[in-house]
């Protein structure tokens, strides 16, 4: 559904996007990962038609985006982080309005309406003036106008940026039903537990390039080496110290271990190994008369995992 | 779905909703009305100082003092009526949307001017009734009322596509107004300085070249008047004070080519037609304006988020 080829761009001197690559299945929710500045925003905008790429390739469903603008904007709908209100404008004369500027007639628009605001759930706001919803609804509500022309793609800035709980919650329960209808989804936003939660797959970026991207459980496997295992072992007949210092011997000689370290019981092991290697790790350990008590990998979140790439910039994570 | 059919521009039917909706529009309404019967009662009050009836000549001035009085008011209130059309739209963040959707820039432009002339329009015709009053005076005619009601339009016209331009080159709506205000004064100022300018030249080579004998006669030189917007507002009223024009006036001159005959008789079709195509520059640079946020860096973002 979304290529994205050598796309850069500079702001004077200031390089936003460096020579970024990216591919986006049909009917993925992709969430765009990334600290402040990692370009997330500049890409989200390069693909709505908001700005000009200085160099690269954007193709949304085949077609050239930075050379058929017109016909992209029919196919991409754009939610921005913050959601502007005209006073004295119903939900319903708001959704007319943007219905409007797709060339839709007003009948048209008010049965397109009709099923949007009841898939975010504001049917029952139709009448009210938009500036006197709360942020959550005025969310929806843009998730709504942006939907009111049908578009294959549904590009999201920060959402969830500034909403409370349960409005959060609510606005992960229409995309994951918009995903569940098929729509491609890219959305960026701080708060990764949800986004781990609700993605297929995620891309982290930062500096203007992107450092990992995929399903999301291939990105964790990728990078779940990173994480150390965790022992818990005895030898029979040996003192705790003399028996620390025996294990530590012998997992320095086995294959794929790089790191050792000892908490106050623990020993936490670097090991590069997939699955399977950890198994024979733990026979071998087995073999040697080391009895096992504990062994295991802690698993990664997606906000453990941002971290540790993006060297704990996130503001919020 | 799509139905490509002739439809009202989106925002200029959003913009006349949202305004009709709020209290602003008839207190403007109700204050320029109150402003003007004031300036009727007055006009009134003076013609009848220490006489027992009204001064006729004073009466009579009481059409072009209201015209121009109108044509002051549209000149301060369309600048504060466009100044916020780009700026606002930008602040809301709601500009950002708008260029997602397939309407042009141009459009968008375009429904903002709408807007604000047609809003200006209601105010000049709700003030209708007390010009009429000049009909049972004298010094108006059903002619000269449609032709300052078509003036104010095209002035309408003008000033907003300057307030427009101003409105997506200036962040703030405040400085938008000055700027407007400041663009029209200097056009105003400018044109009367380049037309004093070139008739100081002449004059000044015509003294070198003939001496005292020299009688220099106006030529070309007005035709710069012609780039101000106001030139055919002030030849309507000069029609209307002394009966005369500014083609009189330069026939009355003496140079009588037969171009610039041609030229000073439709002086303000020509003038009007000019300064129509100057306001459609200023859309255009306008919507250009509207456009170059894509080249720039994104602005304005909350805190917390990316700001790339």
């Amino acid at each position: 559904m979304l290529r994205i080829e050598n796309l850069t761009k500079k702001y004077g001197k200031f390089l936003a996007l460096d020579q970024l690559n990216l591919h986006i299945e049909k009917g993925e929710l992709f969430g765009f990962v990334g600290p402040n500045g990692a370009g997330k925003t500049t890409t989200m905008r390069i693909v709505c038609g908001l700005l000009k790429a200085t160099s690269g390739n954007v193709y949304v469903d085949g077609i050239d985006a930075i050379k058929n603008q017109e016909d992209i904007k029919r196919k991409v709908g754009y939610v921005p982080d913050f959601f502007g209100v005209y006073d004295n404008l119903k939900v319903s004369e708001y959704m007319e309005f943007y219905g409007s500027m797709y060339g839709m007639d007003k009948k048209t628009v008010d049965e397109l309406s009709k099923g949007l605001l009841e898939l975010v759930n504001l049917s029952d706001k139709e009448d009210e003036f938009v500036d006197t919803l709360s942020r959550g609804m005025k969310q929806r509500l843009c998730v709504a106008r942006a939907l009111i022309h049908n578009p294959d793609l549904l590009v999201l800035d920060e959402p969830n940026s500034g909403l409370d709980p349960r409005a959060r919650f609510e606005m992960k329960e229409v995309l994951k039903n918009l995903s569940a209808m098929g729509k491609t989804i890219i959305i960026s936003s701080h708060i990764l537990p949800e986004l781990s939660e609700m993605c297929t797959s995620i891309g982290i970026m930062e500096h203007g390039k992107l450092i990992t991207s995929g399903k999301v459980e291939e990105v964790m496997q990728r990078t779940q080496g990173l994480q150390p295992i965790k022992i818990k072992a005895y030898v029979e007949n040996m003192e705790k110290e003399e028996a620390q210092n025996y294990i530590a011997t012998f997992l320095k000689e086995q294959p794929l271990v790089s790191k050792l370290n000892y908490t106050e019981d623990e020993l936490l092991v670097t090991f590069g190994g997939d699955e399977k290697q950890s198994a024979e790790l733990l026979k071998a350990l087995f073999d040697k008369h080391i009895m096992v008590s504990q062994f295991y990998r802690e698993k990664e979140d997606l906000e453990s995992l941002f971290l540790k790439i993006t060297g704990g910039q996130n503001d919020e994570a | 779905m799509m139905k490509h059919k002739l439809q009202i521009n989106p925002i200029l039917k959003r913009e006349l909703m949202v305004g009709s909706r709020s209290i602003k529009m008839p207190l403007l309404i109700m204050g320029i009305n109150l402003l003007l019967t004031l300036i009727v009662v007055f006009v009134m009050v003076i013609a009848q100082v220490n006489t027992s009836v009204y001064d006729y000549q004073s009466l009579l001035q009481l059409f072009p003092t209201l015209a121009c009085l109108e044509c002051g008011l549209l000149s301060l209130v369309v600048p504060v009526f466009t100044s916020s059309a780009i700026s606002g739209e930008r602040e809301r963040q709601t500009l950002d949307i708008m260029l997602t959707t397939p309407v042009k820039p141009l459009k968008i432009v375009f429904g903002k001017l709408e807007s604000a002339v047609i809003v200006t329009m209601m105010y000049i015709i709700a003030s209708v009734p007390l010009l009429a009053i000049s009909f049972v005076l004298g010094g108006m005619n059903w002619s000269a009322l449609f032709f300052q009601v078509g003036m104010l339009f095209y002035l309408g016209i003008y000033v907003g596509s300057v307030g427009i331009f101003c409105s997506s080159v200036v962040k703030k709506s405040v400085a938008a107004t000055i700027l407007t205000i400041a663009i029209g004064i200097g056009i105003i100022a400018g044109t009367g300085i380049i037309s004093g300018v070139w008739i100081g030249i002449e004059n000044y080579v015509g003294y070198m070249k003939y001496g005292d004998g020299y009688n220099y006669k106006i030529g070309a030189e007005l035709m710069v008047l012609m780039l101000n917007p106001y030139a055919p507002f002030f030849d309507f009223i000069l029609r209307s004070v002394s009966g005369t024009s500014v083609f009189e006036l330069w026939k009355s001159s003496g140079k009588s080519s037969t171009i610039l005959q041609t030229i000073y008789r439709a002086w303000i079709p020509i003038s009007m037609i000019l300064n129509l195509l100057v306001s459609f520059g200023f859309l255009k640079l306008a919507a250009r304006s509207v456009v170059a946020t894509k080249t720039k860096k994104v602005k304005g973002k909350r805190k917390g988020n990316d700001g790339a």
